[in-house]
């Protein structure tokens, strides 16, 4: 309402305009200031007169004048500095923080990779349930083994870990290289796959032997023994190595040969298992092929059964199971990467059920659905002990989970 | 002397009369009785303004530092700390991101089930649109032995979402991965991308060197 404008409001007077006055003789910049703070501050309180800094109580000093003005700009870059000191360290505490998964782009569902159907599991198909958990000190852990005793062994980088059946340490053999496979001779030596080489050790981690005359890339991932061979899944060379007792090399399994009507194993990454079945046949994983195959000890390939499928009766992703084990009645437990689940199949390799679902490992979750650098890399390991549990490495939360037969298996 | 006690009062300063205060109307005297300052709440309201403001022009001022590119480098995207997000395809200032998929042709198992290149339980292994992953059809598939394929990038089609890249990291061996496509790149002094990028994964990289690549061989750049 113009009723309640000032009668006559001041007009504003522009530097411009000042700078005009000032260059036809009328008023100086400095009144031109003042009377801009009376146009916008009529208080006949605030000083008026055109020698006095708008806003100060101080005199008209030139002297004055700079020092509070220097003073103002020194508190200015001060607190100006403050704040981009501050910006700094929060620009590096964020650089610390890779894993924010709570970003989302501007994206349509179209463009998100959704596998959330399969990440959960019907909980009445549990088989198992977990009795204990121990942690193994290993970063990363990579594989273990039991002894006919019950005595667990993890190896991984840093060496080899000894545990009792219940998960209390026992011994520590310190190795400089990683070790990604493990067996035990019933003489108690230890059988350490490392990149390269096999290390042979004594009950208390002495070395009594390196084998090394292997081809180049040569990377055991699994080591199977019987009473005169010892069977190393090669993930380097996509072959199963048969060498004698001494470590002297005779053969390979598995090469493709058409001519035998072997494919040949399909290793894309470096899971290989390979585990003596009691009915004296081998069994080898195949991941690319999402099979576990039958061998002869001579190399002759007899059967293979599994197929690729999401779904729990198959095997996901491009290259599963990264492990497996065989129970004594020639059934098998199963462990997959991915979607990470312990499952079980009968000695025909039909589904049963499951020791974990994925809902049994957050952690490999979390890191998948972020697509941190975690979710790659970690396998999930099972070896069955003598009294039928199932023991599950779980590589990122760096533990040993004791799986205990719900009931008697079917 | 002032009265010491004015100092805690916080009366209006209309409330305030020139005649029984010591203080012009409206001030509040400031510091020491004796330091002669006085200051009106709207001076202090005035000050306390322009310092925020001059604390955060500072705050912005430094984080974008940190961003700023250096001389003699370019940004790129350190895989192993990119987490697929999907801003890579939104944020760049380009219509199409200069942010593409590339292929370590090095690492790749060359699967037959693709988990970069395949729908999550696809109805065919075949290069059907429907078993496709990828959205902008960006990736070709081609036979070269049982049981044995080859995926490239066809780089004018991707358009960097990550979705291949989150398949592959979560079944694969990350052969597949994004990277800055410097043919494309106008190389902002401050990219856009990076001031988005939740994982802090925009890196800067020597000229000599302009990508950060996985593995022995690579394809796509």
């Amino acid at each position: 309402m113009s009723e309640n404008l000032p009668a006559s409001p001041p007009a504003p007077v522009h530097s411009g305009d000042a700078g005009k006055e000032m260059n036809d003789g009328g008023v100086s910049g400095q009144d031109a200031r003042a009377s801009v703070a009376r146009a916008f501050c009529p208080d006949p309180s605030l000083p008026q007169t055109a020698a006095s800094p708008i806003g100060s109580d101080m005199p008209p000093s030139p002297a004055a004048g700079r020092r509070s003005f220097l003073r103002a700009a020194m508190w200015g870059g001060g607190i100006a500095g403050l704040g981009g000191l501050a910006g700094l360290a929060a620009r590096r505490l964020a650089g610390g923080n890779a894993t924010n998964t709570a970003a989302k782009s501007a994206l349509g569902p179209e463009f998100t990779y959704d596998v959330a159907r399969f990440q959960t599991s019907d909980p009445a198909l549990l088989r198992y349930e977990e009795s204990a958990r121990f942690p193994v000190n290993l970063t990363p852990p990579r594989n273990l083994a039991v002894a006919a005793d019950g005595t667990i062994f993890v190896c991984g980088t840093g060496g080899i870990r000894k545990f009792s059946s219940t998960g209390k340490p026992a011994l520590t053999i310190a190795l400089d290289q990683p070790v990604v496979s493990l067996a035990l001779r019933p003489n108690g030596e230890i059988l350490a796959g490392q990149a390269g080489k096999i290390t042979v050790m004594d009950a208390a981690g002495a070395v009594v032997a390196v084998w090394s005359d292997f081809s180049a890339g040569m990377l055991p991932t699994s080591i199977a023994l019987t009473k005169d061979w010892i069977f190393v899944a090669d993930a380097g060379n996509r072959v199963v190595l048969k060498l004698d007792a001494s470590g002297k090399q005779t053969g390979n399994i598995g090469a493709r040969d058409p001519a035998r009507n072997i494919r040949g194993f399909v290793v894309p990454s470096p899971y290989f298992c390979v585990r003596m079945a009691p009915d004296g046949l081998l069994r080898v994983a195949n991941p690319g092929e999402h099979q576990i195959e039958a061998y002869t000890l001579n190399g002759d390939f007899e059967m293979a059964w599994g197929k690729g499928s999401f779904a729990l009766a198959g095997f996901c992703g491009c290259c599963n199971p990264v492990s497996f084990d065989i129970f004594p009645d020639g059934s098998f437990v199963t462990c997959e990467k991915g979607l990470p689940r312990v499952k079980l199949y009968n000695s025909s390799g039909e589904f049963t059920g499951l020791v974990a679902g994925p809902e049994a490992f957050p952690e490999y979750l979390q890191a998948a659905n972020a697509g941190t650098p975690d979710s790659l890399g970690s396998g999930i390991y099972s070896v069955i002990d003598p009294s039928g549990r199932v023991l599950v490495l779980d590589v990122i939360g760096g533990t040993v989970r004791i799986m205990q037969p719900k009931e008697r298996k079917p | 002397m002032t009265d010491p006690s004015a100092n805690r009062e916080r009366r209006h300063p209309a409330e305030h009369s020139a005649v029984n205060e010591p203080h012009a109307p409206g001030r509040f005297p400031s510091g020491s009785p004796d330091s002669g300052l006085s200051l009106t709440r709207r001076e202090l309201l005035k000050s306390g303004t322009r310092g925020l403001g001059l604390l955060g022009f500072g705050a912005a001022t430094g984080f974008l530092a940190g961003r700023d590119r250096k001389a003699d480098t370019l940004w790129q995207i350190n895989p192993d700390r990119c987490i697929q997000c999907g801003r890579c395809a939104t944020a760049c200032v380009l219509e199409v991101s200069a942010v593409k998929c590339t292929h370590s042709h090095g690492m790749c198992g060359y699967c037959k089930l693709c988990t970069g290149y395949f729908e999550p339980e696809p109805i065919n292994l075949d290069e059907g649109a429907e078993n496709q992953l990828c959205p902008t059809g960006a990736i070709k598939r081609e036979f070269i032995e049982d049981p044995y394929y080859e995926y490239s990038i066809i780089n004018e089609l991707c358009i960097g979402c990550g979705k291949c890249v989150k398949g592959c990291n979560m079944f694969g061996n990350g052969s597949l991965y994004l990277q800055i496509n410097h043919d494309r790149c106008v190389n902002c002094n401050i990219c856009a991308i990076s001031l988005e990028c939740p994982a802090q994964a925009f890196v800067q990289v020597p000229v000599g060197q302009p990508y950060l690549l996985r593995g022995k061989g690579t394809a796509g750049k």
